[in-house]
């Protein structure tokens, strides 16, 4: 065969290989831009969806809230107790839990804890949650360690003002309002004091069935 | 092609000195016969080639999987979810009773970092969003197309895990997109979803393994759950 005709086939199949190497470099690789689309089909219609931007808009966000001065329905949040833990009419927090305490709620409220108080309160509620040791390690100086829940102080809280602390803040601890649900709240206030309880129990608060599982 | 008729007085130049002492009828090089075997081969390796090619290119593994955008803060999940352990809940709060997981608005940002790494340049982006109210123009990441109906809180109350479909996000420093979220691969699974159901408590727990054979185990949990995905067309596209 003329050498120039098996350089050329030579070239040719070291060539094919350039595509189906870009291939399988894009595979197995990270992309910073977006899926490639030969056709459209209707993947992106005209229409704005959760969480969105939409120009049409002066804030630019396609999920509006409601206007000023509205109330929807079922949101009017009448209760003063269910919803600010206050007694009613009153500044005074209440000292009794305004929905019923069952061993669902506990559950749920041990489940919540875990998820939006452990990070800085800790599984336990001892104050010293991941975020708290790495905040702690950081010394920047900002940082308020987060309050012993079994402590004195908490246990002598009412239920209502541990609502609210959880609803709006506290001094250095910011509002959780936006992220839990009012029944959630009250969950998380009764796993609270079942974390005080737990603290400060001897072994006659042991169901008698269970004692010996714990003295062995 | 050869010529037909040779002319046998003609001259023949010093150029092909060859041909005047053999003979002067053009006979094609031996190596020619290569051709017929040849052009088979490059007939089917082309095919291949082709279709290997094609299927490569318009797999979802191709662009799908593996997009990780560049984001406007250089947020890390593997600091946060993974180092930290916060659960996922704590930021994408509606994943467990509405169709969108959506993502944390900046005030969430800011319930540490009000207070943590407050004059980190890393996160000037989200100081100025809590300044003016503008949301940080997050990059989306996973994007079915608008006509597929696709609904978290169904899967996350049925038990399925976080990882099942987004891979394991705790240890990733940049989001990237695991799974192909083809329709052939939502099918794969609504047609045996046993190996990747657990207890509905776990569903964050991106660590979790069963003991034991998890298609026994997401066996057991279906039949308890009354768990039955549908293939209907009308479930996703509707
Ligand atoms: C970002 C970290 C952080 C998270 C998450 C957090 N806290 Fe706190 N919490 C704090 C800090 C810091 C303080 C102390 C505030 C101070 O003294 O300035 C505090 C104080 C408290 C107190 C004591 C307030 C008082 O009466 O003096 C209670 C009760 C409390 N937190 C409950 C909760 C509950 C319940 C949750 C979960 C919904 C929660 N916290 C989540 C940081 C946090
Ligand atoms: C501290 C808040 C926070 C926590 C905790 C968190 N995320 Fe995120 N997540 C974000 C933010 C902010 C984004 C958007 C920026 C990005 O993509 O990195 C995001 C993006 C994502 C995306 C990609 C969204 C898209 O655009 O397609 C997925 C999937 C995701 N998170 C899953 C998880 C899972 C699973 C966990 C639990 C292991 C988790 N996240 C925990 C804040 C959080
Ligand atoms: C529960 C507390 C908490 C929340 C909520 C949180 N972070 Fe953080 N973040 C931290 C801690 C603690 C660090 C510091 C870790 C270290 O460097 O030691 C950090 C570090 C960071 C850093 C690196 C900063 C630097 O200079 O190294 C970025 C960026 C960041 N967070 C972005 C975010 C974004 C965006 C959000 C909201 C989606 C968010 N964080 C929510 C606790 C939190
Ligand atoms: C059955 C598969 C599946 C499971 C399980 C799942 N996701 Fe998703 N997730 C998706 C798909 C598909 C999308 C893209 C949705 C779209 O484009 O509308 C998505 C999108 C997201 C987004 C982007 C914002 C949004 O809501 O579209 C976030 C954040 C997210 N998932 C977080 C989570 C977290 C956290 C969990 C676990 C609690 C989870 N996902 C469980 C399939 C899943
Ligand atoms: C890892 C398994 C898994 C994957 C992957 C998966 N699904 Fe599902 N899907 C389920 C299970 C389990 C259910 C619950 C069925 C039930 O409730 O009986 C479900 C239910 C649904 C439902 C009904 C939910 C409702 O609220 O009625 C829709 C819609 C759906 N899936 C769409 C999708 C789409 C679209 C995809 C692909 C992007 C997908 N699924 C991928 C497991 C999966
Ligand atoms: C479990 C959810 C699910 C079910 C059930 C389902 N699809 Fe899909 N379908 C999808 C998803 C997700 C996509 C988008 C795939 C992609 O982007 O690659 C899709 C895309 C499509 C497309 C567009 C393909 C393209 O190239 O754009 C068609 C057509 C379609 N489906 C038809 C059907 C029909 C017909 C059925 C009933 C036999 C069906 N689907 C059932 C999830 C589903």
């Amino acid at each position: 065969m003329p050498r120039p005709i098996l350089y050329v086939l030579l070239v040719v199949v070291a060539a094919s290989l350039v595509p189906m190497g870009l291939v399988y470099k894009a595979r197995h690789s990270r992309k910073t831009h977006p899926r490639i689309q030969v056709v459209y089909d209707m993947d992106n219609q005209y229409k704005s969806k959760t969480q969105t931007e939409n120009a049409f808009f002066a804030d630019g966000m396609a999920m509006r809230h409601s206007p000023d001065g509205t109330v929807a329905q079922g949101q009017l949040e009448a209760d003063d107790a269910l919803y600010r833990g206050q007694v009613a009419g009153d500044t005074l927090f209440v000292e009794t839990f305004p929905v019923e305490v069952t061993s669902e709620m506990m559950y749920r409220g041990q489940e919540r804890f875990n998820i939006y108080c452990a990070p800085c309160h800790g599984a336990s509620g001892d104050g010293n949650g991941l975020v708290n040791v790495r905040a702690a390690a950081l010394a920047e100086g900002t940082w308020t360690p987060p309050t012993d829940l079994r402590g004195q102080t908490v246990i002598d809280r009412p239920v209502g003002h541990i609502y609210n602390t959880i609803k709006n803040g506290i001094r250095n601890m910011p509002a959780y309002g936006p992220q839990i649900p009012v029944s959630d709240r009250w969950a998380i206030v009764a796993y609270v004091r079942a974390l005080q309880l737990s603290r400060n129990a001897s072994i006659e608060d042991v169901p008698a069935e269970v004692r010996a599982s714990l003295q062995k | 092609m050869a010529p037909e008729k040779i002319d046998q007085n003609r001259d023949h130049g010093p150029d092909s000195p060859e041909d005047s002492t053999t003979t002067d009828k053009f006979v094609f090089p031996k190596w020619v016969n290569l051709l017929r075997e040849g052009t088979a081969v490059a007939a089917i390796g082309g095919l291949v080639y082709v279709v290997v090619l094609i299927t490569g290119v318009f797999s979802p593994e191709m662009s799908a999987m593996g997009y990780a955008p560049v984001q406007p803060v250089p947020y890390s999940h593997a600091l946060h979810a993974g180092d930290l352990g916060i659960d996922c809940r704590y930021c994408h709060t509606a994943v467990e009773t509405t169709a969108k997981a959506t993502l944390p608005p900046t005030a969430t940002c800011m319930n540490c970092h009000a207070t943590i790494k407050t004059e980190s340049e890393k996160l000037a982006v989200v100081r100025e969003s809590a300044e003016t109210g503008r949301p940080i123009p997050w990059v989306r990441i996973h994007d079915l197309p608008d006509f597929v109906y696709f609904n978290h809180a169904g899967h996350i109350q049925s038990g399925v895990g976080c990882v099942s479909c987004h891979g394991q996000i705790n240890r990733m420093t940049v989001v990237e997109q695991a799974k192909p979220l083809t329709m052939g691969w939502c099918l794969d699974c609504h047609r045996d979803p046993d190996p990747n159901l657990r207890p509905m408590d776990l569903v964050t727990d991106m660590t979790w393994t069963p003991d034991g054979d998890p298609a026994v185990l997401g066996a057991q949990l279906r039949a308890e759950h009354n768990i039955n995905p549908s293939t209907d067309c009308t479930t996703c596209h509707r």
